[in-house]
């Protein structure tokens, strides 16, 4: 597996060893290090316990070959020190070789986080190579065009998307054409979204048809693409600014980061029923765009993402192997209002799955709705904010209250909660147990 | 005959002092067109530094690459983030066009979301990230607004053995008051570098609000440059100072450093 990625190692030592023809700096001006240590610990109200005690080192250096190249490296010292949320050492099944973490017992782990060397070609190419992350989209707390990274649900949606997205070994050009920029995304890593296992507290059970308890289960290893080129995702993106609107259009032949669970009943020879899951990842063309603009003291947004041949577990019997298949068509469109130290900001997201099948625990049309108040205070010293997103369909949701404050120049602390609620079927409701109080601290030098 | 004239004229002066004291001073509109007129460089890198100190002493100190270029009249600025570490990446650009009837385009980056956020530039008396200068005041530097304020030239006075012009201003009307969030300013403009020196100005209430005094004023590449601006909110009693250090205005910027892709690839 490792030798398919030497192709990255040796594209970043020929444009490293092009670019070291021009001026070159100093070792002092050209290596930067940093430190940041956070810190958080949340407390589960139904368990009574805590969920989480997690501390994580990130530090990361920047070494500039001239004023056109830089290596850029972030690693990642990971601890949760009562192994609740990725109980013991993770299998990483939807994992690639070259982009598994490092296990030091079962609370600790290492991860290259990015690895990548920047490059701008005589300030008409700029190219990003190595372990990366590359965002799409306009949207805040739900995805629709930011789907190029996995994500690891460790915590569901609760995590900073920084730190849950998992970073993919990619390249990245971006060159303009006229005014149009064009960004074009090479991606062979076979990296898929984390889920979790069956015991773990953000395990997503809304998503998994349960069969009946007296039907044994079982469960086969996902099938996941290994080809490196023939498996690859590519993407393009168009984007340009003009007459104040800033717009993008999108277009990604990718694999679904999470596997469809194709399902079998069997009977065996003592007629004992079975259900046989086989997960499979699969391809899919997602069309998409985006746009923004300012009218007066606020920001309209939007986004849009067309998907054929999106795959859905099913509740009709005649579905083959429990599996429907639809276009669908998601959009979100919000507006930020700023007015001095306070922000406003309201998204709304529609979901709608265009043919007639019968999806499994969902609407074919479904809504969800955000608002985000943030007020700045004290001189951006102190800042108070609260997150609402809410399933209008089947009334479930989340609450996301936060406070931070500065302390000083390189310390900010936090004080937070995250409250679910609804249906312990839904997608957000089935986590109400999981409702907790977070206290954490950011340190950087 | 004669008599009666010069008590005329003496009636007059008394009646009318500032348009006879005015008479011998430039028009604030003129002075305020003279320190658009002066020599900025095309190109312009620098380090700034943001040292916040709020009212019990406590101090928070941001750095920062700070990056200009006018692009014809078109005036694009990049600031991207150095410190603190935990927010290092965040950048924040904008394009301010020479048509003061048109908006300014802004951009925030912000490396924790990984996007980067369109700003409503028509709140230009919000305070700009947490400083004591509001949007506007970063805009303009040591410009004073040509299309904002009825001026009138009150006095000279010297500052640092420096001649300078003292300006009042009004803002034209109320809703340029409320956008500016200043009732009032008034302004010490250097009498030959054309620079503004301090400002102190009022809330839309009237209230006493800020001074301004900028300082360390050098030739740089043969640029008159300032190097530090000490800012005091009497409202909050917090107070920033910016220090300005290894200006350039001789580095090369290419047009596509002041873009969003710039803003996420970072310099």
């Amino acid at each position: 597996m490792l030798s398919k990625y030497n192709i990255f190692i040796v594209m970043l030592l020929l444009f490293a060893g092009l670019q070291a023809q021009e001026k070159q700096n100093t070792f002092k001006e050209a290596f930067k290090a940093s430190l940041v240590i956070t810190s958080d610990f949340s407390y589960e109200f139904k368990k009574s316990d805590l969920q989480k005690s997690e501390i994580i080192l990130k530090p990361e250096f920047i070494y500039r070959l001239n004023r056109n190249s830089k290596f850029v490296l972030k690693g990642q010292l990971y601890s949760d020190l009562n192994d609740n949320l990725e109980t013991g050492v993770p299998k990483e099944t939807t994992v690639s070789g070259m982009n598994k973490r490092l296990f030091i017992g079962d609370r600790t782990n290492l991860e290259l986080r990015e690895f990548y060397f920047y490059t701008k070609i005589k300030n008409k190419l700029r190219l990003t190579i190595g372990k990366q992350q590359i965002v799409w989209g306009e949207t805040d707390g739900l995805k629709l065009l930011d789907v190029v990274n996995p994500q690891n649900f460790r915590e569901f949606i609760l995590d900073d998307f920084e730190d849950s997205r998992i970073p993919l070994w990619s390249l990245k050009a971006e060159f303009d054409i006229k005014d149009i920029g064009v960004q074009f995304v090479w991606t062979p890593d076979n990296t898929y979204h984390i889920t979790q296992d069956f015991e773990a507290p953000f395990f997503t059970k809304s998503l998994f048809k349960s069969p009946p308890k007296s039907v044994s289960t079982v469960l086969n290893k996902p099938l996941k693409p290994k080809r490196f080129i023939a498996d690859s995702d590519v993407g393009i993106k168009l984007s340009t600014f003009t007459k104040g609107w800033d717009l993008s259009l999108n277009y990604f032949y990718f694999y679904d980061d999470l596997p469809v669970f194709y399902n079998e009943l069997k009977v065996t020879d003592t007629n004992n029923p079975i259900v046989t899951i086989s997960p499979k990842f699969k391809r899919q063309h997602l069309l998409g765009g985006t746009f923004n603009k300012v009218i007066g003291s606020s920001t309209l947004r939007g986004e849009i993402a067309y998907i054929f041949n999106q795959n859905f577990t099913s509740t009709s019997p005649e579905a083959v192997l429990g599996i429907e298949t639809s276009n669908q068509f998601k959009s979100a469109i919000g507006i930020d209002y700023i007015k001095g130290e306070n922000i406003i900001s309201a998204q709304l997201f529609s979901d709608i799955i265009i043919d007639n099948i019968s999806p499994y625990n969902r609407d074919k049309f479904e809504t969800n709705t955000s608002l985000k108040i943030s007020r700045d205070m004290m001189n951006d010293n102190l800042n108070a904010e609260v997150l609402w997103v809410h399933n209008t369909n089947h009334g479930d949701g989340y609450i996301k209250p936060q406070v931070s404050y500065w302390m000083n120049t390189k310390t900010q602390l936090f004080l937070g909660s995250s409250i679910f609620y609804g249906n312990e079927s839904k997608l957000f409701g089935q986590f109400k147990d999981r409702s907790r109080i977070s206290l954490g601290m950011r340190w950087g030098i | 005959m004669k008599t009666k004239l010069i008590l005329g004229l003496l009636t007059i002066a008394l009646l009318f002092p500032t348009t006879s004291r005015g008479q011998s001073l430039p028009s604030g509109q003129s002075i305020a067109d003279k320190t658009y007129a002066r020599n900025e460089g095309i190109s312009m890198s620098r380090k700034l530094t943001m040292e916040l100190k709020d009212k019990r002493g406590k101090v928070r100190i941001r750095e920062t690459t700070s990056l200009r270029k006018y692009i014809g009249d078109e005036k694009r600025l990049a600031i991207f983030y150095i410190t603190p570490k935990s927010i290092m990446g965040t950048a924040f650009l904008t394009y301010d066009y020479p048509d003061a009837s048109i908006d300014d385009d802004q951009w925030l980056y912000m490396p924790a979301l990984r996007k980067t956020r369109r700003i409503s530039a028509a709140n230009r008396g919000d305070y700009f990230l947490g400083t004591d200068l509001t949007y506007e005041d970063i805009k303009l530097e040591t410009r004073i607004s040509r299309d904002d304020y009825n001026y009138e030239t009150i006095d000279k006075e010297t500052i640092d053995g420096q001649e300078t012009y003292v300006l009042e201003g009004i803002p034209k009307n109320d809703k340029i008051a409320k956008e500016l969030g200043y009732s009032k300013v008034k302004l010490w403009v250097d009498a030959n570098m054309w620079m503004l020196r301090k400002a102190e100005s009022w809330d839309v209430a009237g209230n006493h609000l800020k001074t301004t005094v900028i300082s360390d004023f050098k030739k740089v590449q043969d640029i008159w440059t300032y190097h530090k601006i000490e800012v005091k909110n009497h409202k909050t009693n917090h107070e920033t100072i910016f220090r300005i250090s290894d200006v350039d205005y001789k580095t090369v910027l290419n047009d596509d450093v002041f873009t969003k892709e710039t803003l996420v690839n970072g310099l």
